[in-house]
C-alpha cells in the first residue's frame, strides 16, 4: 500500500466519515487507514465542534522545532480563530503575548486584529508592550484597541505609567486596518486620536 | 551534508544572532524542502536575497564565522553571463549559495512572493520558504542528478498545483530566461520517464506549446539565445 499517496490524497481536516468517502471503503476500514498514517507520523487530531473527532493529514512530517508563530498563537489563545496565510514559527526566543499582539497589529488584517484584543488578558509586562508598541509606530493604536478589548471582555488593567506613554507616542497613520472605521467606538477613537476597525457586532464573537 | 537541527542552529546562533537589522531572505531547493519536512539533509543551503545590502550583510557574517567564498563558480551561463552567479560560501559542513533577485535565471518577483508557504524567524532574519511549485521549477534550469532526485520527491509529496507552472512559465519566458519552458519540458518528462512522477501529460503539451511560441518569435525577430545547464 502507498502510504505517502492515500495521505497526499486524504491532504488536509478529514473524519472518519470522509476518509471512507474518498477511499470508498468502510468506516472500520478508515479507522485503520488513520492508524496506519498515525504510525508513519503524516496524522495529528484534532476536536472540532461538539468534540468531533478530526484528523489533520499530510504526507509532510510537521517541524517541531522552535516555537509557534502569529496564527498558531492566536489561535491558541484567542476565541476568534483565524486561517492562517503561511505557517511561522519563531525559533529564537518563545514569543510573549506583548510582542504578539504588536504582530496582529502590524498585519493590519481586520480578523487578525479582532482576535488579537484577547491577547490583552495574557499580557503581564504592560512596559514591554508599551515599548514595542512605540518601537513599531503603533502605540496609541494599542492603547485604543485595549479599551475597545475592555468592553466586550475581561482584561487586566493597564498601569497609568503605560497608559500615558501609549497616549503621548507618535504613530505612522491613523488607521489600524486601511480606511476602516467605527460607528460606535467613537470615545474610545477620539481619545486615541485612531480609527478603530470594528463596530460593536463584530465584538459580540467575544460574547458567544 | 547538515539536517533540519543544524540548519536552524546555523541560521539562529550563526547568523540570526549577529545581525543588527532585520534582513530578510527565501530558502530554495534543499533547505526548503527540509523545512517542509520532504528532506532530510541537504549539501548546500539555497538563499535569494532582495536586496544587494542585505546579501552582503549575510556574506560578512559568515565570513567571520569560518566561511570561505568561493571564487572560480562556472557554467550559470545564459545569454547575459553574469546574471544570476551566486555568492558562494564553503564551510566545513556545508556550503551556503546566496542569490540575489534570480536563482539561475528564474527571476523573483511578487508572485513568487505571494506563494511563500511559511515563514521562519530568527531574531533579526527572516527565511521565508518558496512553495513547491517554485522549487521545483528552479530545479529545472539544473543539470544536477541530485536535484532531479528532489524534484521527484516534490512531485510525490505535493499537491502540486500545474496551472501554477504553467502560468509561472508564461511568465518567466517574458522576464527571464527565453528558453525557460524548454528547460521545464525537458525536466518533466525526464522526471516521468525515469522516475515515474505522476506528471499529467497535458502540463507537459502546453510547455511545449509554450516554448514553441517562443522560438517562433525569437526566429522572427533573429534572436539566438545560447543555453548552458546549471553544473556545480
Amino acid at each position: 500500500m502507498d502510504i505517502i499517496g492515500t495521505a497526499k490524497r486524504l491532504e488536509g481536516l478529514q473524519t472518519v466519515d470522509s476518509i471512507a468517502k474518498i477511499l470508498d471503503i468502510d468506516r472500520r476500514t478508515a479507522v485503520n487507514y488513520v492508524w496506519m498514517l498515525r504510525k508513519k507520523g503524516f496524522v495529528e487530531t484534532v476536536y472540532g465542534k461538539r468534540k468531533i473527532r478530526m484528523y489533520k493529514i499530510s504526507p509532510l512530517k510537521p517541524n517541531k522545532f522552535g516555537y509557534s508563530g502569529l496564527y498558531e498563537y492566536l489561535n491558541k489563545n484567542s476565541k476568534i480563530k483565524i486561517y492562517a496565510p503561511y505557517t511561522n514559527r519563531i525559533y529564537d526566543h518563545e514569543p510573549t503575548p506583548e510582542e504578539m499582539v504588536v504582530k496582529a497589529v502590524k498585519t493590519g488584517d481586520l480578523r487578525t486584529v479582532l482576535s488579537s484584543l484577547a491577547l490583552f488578558n495574557k499580557v503581564k509586562n504592560w512596559q514591554r508592550l508599551s515599548q514595542i508598541a512605540r518601537k513599531e509606530l503603533i502605540g496609541r493604536k494599542i492603547g485604543a484597541l485595549y479599551d475597545a478589548a475592555r468592553t466586550v471582555i475581561r482584561v487586566r488593567k493597564m498601569d497609568k505609567k503605560t497608559r500615558k506613554a501609549l497616549l503621548r507616542s507618535n504613530i505612522d497613520n491613523n488607521f489600524i486596518v486601511k480606511n476602516a472605521r467605527t460607528k460606535d467606538l467613537k470615545q474610545i477613537e477620539k481619545e486615541w486620536n485612531v480609527y478603530l476597525p470594528f463596530n460593536k457586532a463584530d465584538l459580540e464573537a467575544y460574547k458567544e | 551534508m547538515i539536517n533540519l537541527q543544524e540548519q536552524i542552529d546555523l541560521f539562529k546562533n550563526v547568523i540570526g544572532s549577529q545581525l543588527k537589522n532585520k534582513v530578510e531572505c527565501i530558502a530554495i531547493g534543499g533547505s526548503a524542502m527540509m523545512f517542509y519536512g520532504a528532506k532530510n539533509a541537504t549539501k548546500d543551503v539555497d538563499l535569494v536575497f532582495l536586496k544587494e545590502k542585505e546579501l552582503i550583510a549575510v556574506k560578512e557574517i559568515l565570513y567571520n564565522s569560518g566561511f570561505n567564498e568561493r571564487k572560480n563558480i562556472k557554467g550559470i551561463f545564459r545569454e547575459d553571463e553574469d546574471a544570476g552567479k551566486p555568492v558562494m560560501m564553503d564551510g566545513k559542513e556545508t556550503r551556503f549559495d546566496l542569490f540575489l533577485n534570480e536563482v539561475i535565471g528564474y527571476k523573483i518577483h511578487e508572485k513568487v512572493i505571494e506563494r511563500i508557504r511559511e515563514v521562519h524567524e530568527f531574531g533579526n532574519f527572516i527565511v521565508k520558504t518558496a512553495s513547491p511549485e517554485d522549487i521545483l521549477m528552479m530545479k529545472g534550469c539544473t543539470e544536477r542528478e541530485r536535484d532531479r532526485d528532489d524534484a521527484a520527491e516534490l512531485v510525490r509529496k505535493f499537491k502540486i498545483d500545474w496551472n501554477i507552472v504553467i502560468n509561472e512559465t508564461a511568465e518567466q519566458t517574458k522576464i527571464g530566461i527565453a528558453a525557460f519552458p524548454i528547460l521545464l519540458y525537458d525536466f518533466l518528462t525526464e522526471l516521468r520517464d525515469n522516475f515515474k512522477s505522476d506528471i499529467p501529460k497535458n502540463i507537459t503539451k502546453e510547455l511545449l506549446v509554450i516554448a514553441e511560441k517562443k522560438l517562433e518569435e525569437l526566429k522572427k525577430k533573429d534572436q539566438l539565445i545560447k543555453v548552458t545547464k546549471y553544473k556545480k
